[in-house]
Formats: structure tokens, sequence, C-alpha cells
């Protein structure tokens, strides 16, 4: 377990010792049963349905949702005395992953247990959980979450349906219209945001039985196809004024909150999908002969299975390194305190930035996949009849809803420099201490006797390049660094990239003693294959960095310092990746 | 209140790439994933379901081999099972049937148990002899291969699945042991909260250094895959030549 409370963000300048991350061979029996229970549960009861639910034949989508409350996957979140489970983190983001291969089904599953129940278990009153909560975790009814609307987006707090109290006092006249709600045509239940007033922005619970409520044709849509994608339209919808979540006012707070949540879930769905995905890949490659043998023998193919091999194994490392953190920290609040889910979100909070690293880095990596999962089908990958194709429309909105990758990017940096300007992470003078450095030559030997040696200290160099960019874009632009989205984008990367492949190298120190030989050699390939596209991939985004932030001769400075401080010797990085790719074929599937 | 028992088997993921052991007598146990063997699944569900129709009843579950096999209990027990017992030995696997069984009926032979079930055979070994050697050395009479069980009152009907599909029903009165096919039932999925009632139940360990064991009867001498038998030839040319050709080969074998 991991044991040290961590700040968040703060693994840009601080160091973790690797028995201090959570990783996914400290699973717990019960936890491995989680994960065995919902994999048997999609592989027989969703994929059998999974062509009559790509027509959009709900009947079996809503099936499904009630045997998973039958088998207890929707209580996982919710107090004991509300029926629930109180799961910790760790065990729905292995549901979460597991559920992913039940393709547009995992979209209602996500929506529902997500953004459809949390704000009511972190919000409701006592009677609004006795009314609704037991629907929800039962799979009686599912549920939705309306806060997009046809001119709000990212800019969500731009909403502009409204609340208007009625005459009598006895409820809110909803008016507006409310623009993809996954679920929207069968839940029984929406958690809406609406401005009281046109002022005061409020959550409300409403139900698909109120007066008023009129759900909309489906979307036609590019992937999960079998989820369902409506409008709903409030036309003087009358809600009680007892159906008012959490204060009038303060809807913001359960909005973003519960994106937070929904952001680092979104992380291991769609790492589960990456393994299902390339191990697709890799059985084609196995079967599909070419030149007399199967192409998963040939090296431009095992590259993209080594190198897809390797990512995975980032994102699913990166996915419960911060499962970890959120329970160690949350795990520190008394259950019994009045204010209990308002620490609980504060602790949350705490890793808002890790939670957005993990929906960006994850669903790329899941994007990475999906592309060479094609690549590797050829033809047939173009062609329906192969579930790669699927794989690859169904992927593209990960990059886009819980905030899309952009949006998260900005967060990512943004959050972190604002904790900064508050001292709640010493950035400035890390900062400092790294320009210094970039002065100094350094001629510090590596001592490669320790295990990873050379990726940790490549991960510190990778730090350090940070806090000389951070350091410099703070130093140019001050509090108008915020404008210069292309630069707050470019740390963002070099960030994601310091945190996936420190979970990577961590998750591999921590286990790899008591691997076998073979499981070892192939877990070093992973790392040293991980840990080489990790730095190319900050390095770029480190020199593009520097050419907007600086010119002259601080440029020319900084840029030695991207040469210097991105140097990995990867030294037997082809034979690594044939390894990885050798073992993948044999086992045909994702290999940790 | 009556007492049943069942008998599982860890085995690995059959999904899994085996290799042989260095002795040449076993397959390679390391980076192996393991589950229960499918065929005890459904013998813990039919015991499950005996419980249940019972009401009052007591269900144990064993399972024998080394520490990961507590994994194996706890699904049973998920499922349904009211206590764990696990003989902890780490050579079960070199263990011939016999000595298996003999470990099994020690156990029981006290315990007055009404009905013991087990699965038709585990996947890894597939010598389908320990349970009837259970029952055969506990003197009661045992029913394999089952694909359909009823209980009332004392006396098992069952049907038993015999070769090229046909069904034989047959009964007998308990105690006795059953060994159940694939297909007797649906086993059930271990739900969420039942994952973690079974976290309270109870769990003992047996060291089986206790028990005295028959000597082995049964020696594997080599375990080796199949060799691999000669690729196709492929006949080439026009239908005449074609056809000399595979006369040619016809004569040669013959």
């Amino acid at each position: 377990m991991t044991e040290k409370i961590r700040k968040g963000g703060d693994f840009l300048i601080a160091e973790t010792a690797c028995q201090d991350v959570f990783t996914p061979e400290d699973f717990s029996d019960e936890q491995r049963a989680f994960a065995e229970t919902t994999e048997k549960f999609v592989a027989d009861e969703i994929i059998p349905h999974l062509e009559e639910i790509e027509n959009q034949d709900f009947s079996h989508v809503v099936a499904g949702m009630r045997t998973c409350g039958e088998l207890g996957l929707l209580m996982m979140d919710a107090a004991e005395e509300d029926g629930g489970l109180e799961l910790d983190k760790v065990s729905s983001m292995l549901v979460g992953e597991k559920i992913a291969g039940g393709g547009s089904f995992s979209v209602a599953f996500s929506a529902h247990t997500g953004i459809g129940t949390l704000p009511l278990i972190y919000y409701g009153t006592a009677a609004q959980k006795e009314k609704y909560l037991d629907k929800l975790i039962t799979g009686q009814w599912c549920a939705a979450y309306c806060l997009t609307e046809p001119g709000s987006g990212s800019d969500a707090l731009s909403a502009q349906a409204t609340a208007t109290l009625s005459d009598d006092g006895s409820c809110y006249l909803l008016n507006g219209t409310k623009q993809y709600i996954t679920n929207g045509g069968f839940a029984e239940l929406f958690t809406v945001f609406a401005k009281i007033d046109k002022e005061h922005f409020t959550c409300f619970l409403v139900e698909k039985s109120f007066a008023g409520l009129i759900v909309g044709n489906e979307e036609k849509k590019m992937g999960i196809k079998g989820s369902s994608t409506t409008q709903i339209i409030l036309d003087n919808c009358r809600v009680p004024v007892e159906n008012v979540l959490g204060e009038i006012g303060k809807g913001h707070k359960i909005a973003f909150n519960v994106l937070n949540i929904g952001r680092f879930k979104l992380g291991a769905g769609v790492t589960g999908a990456a393994k299902i995905a390339l191990a697709e890949g890799i059985r084609y490659a196995n079967e599909r002969k070419q030149f007399g043998k199967p192409i998963a023998a040939f090296g431009a193919i095992q590259e993209k299975i080594a190198d897809v091999t390797a990512a995975i194994y980032a994102s699913e490392s990166l996915v419960y390194r911060l499962a970890g953190l959120l329970d160690t920290k949350l795990a520190t609040i008394d259950k019994g305190i009045p204010d209990y889910y308002e620490q609980y979100q504060k602790g949350i909070e705490e890793y808002a930035p890790e939670c957005a690293i993990s929906k960006v880095f994850c669903s790329e990596v899941l994007a990475q996949t999906v592309d060479e999962v094609v690549q590797i089908h050829g033809g047939y990958g173009f062609c329906s009849e192969y579930p790669a194709e699927r794989f690859y429309r169904d992927e593209r909105i990960n990059r886009i809803f819980e905030g899309t990758n952009e949006i998260n990017r900005l967060l990512i940096t943004g959050m972190i420099l604002r904790r900064a300007m508050k001292g709640e992470l010493p950035l400035q003078s890390e900062a400092m201490k790294a320009f210094e450095s970039l002065m100094t030559p350094s001629f510090d030997e590596l001592d490669d006797s320790a295990p990873f040696a050379a990726e940790k200290a490549t991960l510190q160099n990778l730090k350090t390049l940070y806090l000389v960019l951070a350091g410099a874009g703070v130093q140019k632009f001050m509090d108008k660094l915020a404008d210069e989205q292309e630069i707050l984008m470019a740390a963002a990367d070099i960030a994601i990239q310091i945190f996936a492949a420190e979970s990577a190298i961590l998750r591999a120190e921590k286990i790899h003693h008591s691997l076998s030989a073979a499981r070892q050699q192939q877990l070093i390939a992973a790392v040293k294959v991980f840990t080489f596209n990790a730095t190319e991939a900050a390095a770029t985004a480190a020199r593009k960095a520097a050419y907007y932030i600086e010119e002259g001769d601080t440029l020319t400075m900084i840029l030695s310092g991207v040469r210097r401080f991105t140097k990995y010797d990867a030294t037997g990085l082809l034979a690594a990746k044939r390894t990885l790719a050798q073992a993948a074929a044999e086992t045909e599937k994702y290999l940790f | 209140m009556k007492k049943l028992l069942v008998c599982i088997k860890q085995v690995p993921d059959m999904e899994s790439r085996f290799k042989v052991n260095t002795d040449g007598t076993w397959y390679e146990e390391t980076d192996l994933a393991w589950r229960m063997n499918e065929y005890d699944e459904y013998a813990v569900e039919q015991a499950v379901q005996l419980k249940e129709q019972l009401g009052e009843a007591e269900l144990t579950v064993l399972c024998i081999g080394p520490d990961r096999v507590k994994e194996t209990i706890k699904k049973a027990l998920a499922m349904g099972a009211d206590r764990g017992v696990h003989m902890t030995d780490n050579e079960s696997h070199l263990r011939d049937p016999l000595a298996i069984a003999s470990m099994i009926a020690d156990f029981a032979r006290q315990q007055d148990f009404e009905l013991i079930f087990t699965g038709m055979q585990s996947q890894d070994r597939g010598s389908a002899q320990v349970g009837v050697l259970v029952a055969e050395l506990l003197g009661i009479p045992a029913l394999t291969t089952l694909v359909e069980f009823a209980y009332d009152q004392g006396t098992i009907t069952a049907k038993r699945e015999l070769e090229g599909g046909s069904r034989a029903l047959v009964s007998c009165s308990t105690p006795a042991l059953v060994t159940c096919q694939l297909g007797l039932n649906r086993p059930r999925y271990p739900t969420l909260p039942n994952i973690m009632k079974a976290k309270k139940k109870e769990l003992a360990s047996l060291p089986v250094t206790d028990l005295k064991l028959p000597p082995a009867q049964l020696k594997t001498a080599a375990m080796a895959p199949p060799p691999k038998r000669g690729s196709a030839r492929i006949l080439e040319g026009d239908t005449g030549d074609v056809a000399a050709q595979l006369a040619a080969v016809i004569k040669e074998k013959m």
C-alpha cells in the first residue's frame, strides 16, 4: 500500500520511493475477484448482444445494467449506510477497466456510476438518497448527467438553462436545452444544471416522469454507436424544491468535482479498452500470413506491438498509482465527521492535476493503440467485419468528453502554476535551482548498478527541464501566461510524460525482483521502450516551449539544456522491442 | 443440520502457454495465472443450490495446495460456501490421485457429510479418479459425470452423461459422492457484496504433514507435447498428373 500522503502535482519536484506507489501487483484477492466477476459479466451478458446494442436496441443495455445492479457493480461508491459497499478507488478503477470490453455498454455503465450517481452520493440529502439512491445502485433506474448545452461545452458555466421558482414556491420551472446527454434515451433520473434567476448556477434531480422533460432524438455518431446520446429539452419542467441538489448557487462545485473522478475513471476505462484492442491486433498478426510467415514475425509489425505494449504498461501503471494516491489520502478522512464528503472532495481535488493527466495520457495511448491495430489489420482493419474498425471509431470520443484533452492540458499546467503562486508547491525556488543547473556542467557519474538507474536519472533531468521552462514562462509572461495556451499545452505535455514515465519506472522497480527471469526481461524492455518514447516526446515539447518563450542567448542556453536533459542512453532498444513483441505474440495479449 | 462438502482444485488459466518443467514430469508453474478448475465451479454451484434447498445446512469447501489456492477457496466462499479448509501442501501437484483422495477422505471421515461434491476431473491432470477414490475410501456410493441433479430426503436422483451423449438416469441414497460434468448448471457470479462477505468467513489451514499418506502407486515418467505431425504435401499439376501422383503415394503407404 502507499503510505505517504503526497501533495498533488509534487511529482514534478520531489522524488517518490518505489515502495510508496500502488501497482496492479498489489491488488487484493477481493479486488481480483471483482475484476473476474466484471470480466465474466461482460463476456457472458454483453458480448453476445454487442451487435444488437450497436444497433441501439437499448433493451440489452437496460437489462445489462439491471444485472450489474444484482452483481453489486453499481454500489461500489455509495456509503454502507445507504446500501453501498464504499469500496476504495482501486476497486472501482479495476471494475471500470474490465467493463471496457463491453464497448458501448461501458459508456452507459460509466455515465451511470460516475457522473450519473456520484452527485447524489456526494451532495444528496438523506431524503434524496432515500428516494433515489437505491433505485440507482440496484440498476432499477439508469442515470444521466445534463451539463453541456448546444452553446456551452468546455465553457460549462455559461449555460443558458434557467430555473424559476413557481408562484406558490413549491417547485422550480426549468427551461433550456441540454446537449449530448449520455443515457438520455433510457435514463429515469437526470442530474440537471440550470441557473436560478439566470444567475445562481444550481443542480437539480429531475425524474423522467416530471412534466416538461422531453427526450430528443438519438444523435448519429461516429463511434460508441450503441450508447444513447440525446438532447434533453426542458420546457417549463416542474421540479419540486426538495429536488435541489446541494446548495443553490453552488452547482459549479458539483459539476467540477465529479469531473475529477470522471477523468480519472476514464483513464482506467481506456486502459482496459487498449488491452483488448492490442490483443486483437496481436492475434491477427499471428494469424495473417504474408511472404510465407505470420506478419507478427516481421520487424515492422513487431515494433508497433512493442511500442503499444510499453505505452499501455505506462498507462496502467499511472492509473493504479493515482488510485493508490487517492485511496491513501481519502483513508485519512474520518467517516464520522458531518462534512465528510466536503473533505472527500477536497481530497480528490488535491490530485486534480494527476486526474487530468490520467484522462489525457491514457486516452492518447488508446488512440495510438487502435490506430496501430487497424494498421496491423491492413485493409481488413478498414472493414467493419473486424472489431478493429469499431475500436478505432469508438476511441475518438475519449479525447473529447470529460473535458477535451486541450482543456485538460490547460488545466494541468494552470492548476500547477496556481498552486505554485499560492505557495502550495515550491515551484519557484526549485525553478531557480534548475536554472542554475543549466549553467553548471554536471559531472555526476551514473551509478548503473542500481536497477533502472539510467531511467531514474533521465526522469530527474526531465523534471529539471520542466522547472526551467515553467520558470522561464512565468518570468516572461507573469500573470499573462494564462493567455499563452500554446506554452501551457507544451508544459503539460512534459508533465504528462514525466508522470507516466515515473509511474512506469517505479512500478518496475517495485516488482521486478519478484518476477521470473523471463518476465523481468520483458519488464525491463517495456521500461526502456517507454522511457525512450516519453523522453523523445518530452524533448519535442520542451523545444517547442523554448522557442515559444525565449529568444537570443537565453533561447540558445535553454535549447542546449533541452539537449542535455533529454539524453537517455537506450542501448539495446531494438532488442527490447523484439523481446516485447515476441513475448506478446506468444501470449496473444497484453503482457503485464 | 446437514453437512455438505465440496472439493475443489486450483488450476492454471487454460489460455496459458504451457511449458514442460525441467524435471519433464509436470508443467512449469512460474508466470501462470490461476483459477478454479472449471468442473469444480459446477460442483460448487450444485452444492450451494442444495444448501439453499435444504435451508439448514453447512457447506464446507476444501482445497489442497500451496498458499495461492486461498484465492480460489475465497471464490467458493463468495459463491455461497460457509467455511473454507485449506490443506497446505506445496507438493500436491506431485501426488498421485490416491494420495490426494486419501487426504480428502481423512478429512471427511469423522465429519458425517451428507453429500460430497467434486468436479468430474481437473483441467490440468484430468485423471477423473480423485472423486471416486474418495467415495471408495469412505465406503459410500459415487455418481459420476452428472448433468442433472436432484435431492430429496436422502435420495439423489441424477442423470449421468455417457459416451455419444446418451444419458443414464441413476439414483442412490446418501451419504454419497457426486462428480459434476460441465453444463450441470449455471455457476453463479460471485457478487461484489458476497465477495466482501467471504472475507469474513472462516478459512482454516490444515498442514498436510499431519496426515499419513499411502505410498504413491502412479508415477509420471515423462510429459511432453504431442510430436508435430508432418505438414501437408500439396500435389500440383493437371488432373491426370495429380491422379498419378496420388496413386503413387497411396501405393507407397499401403
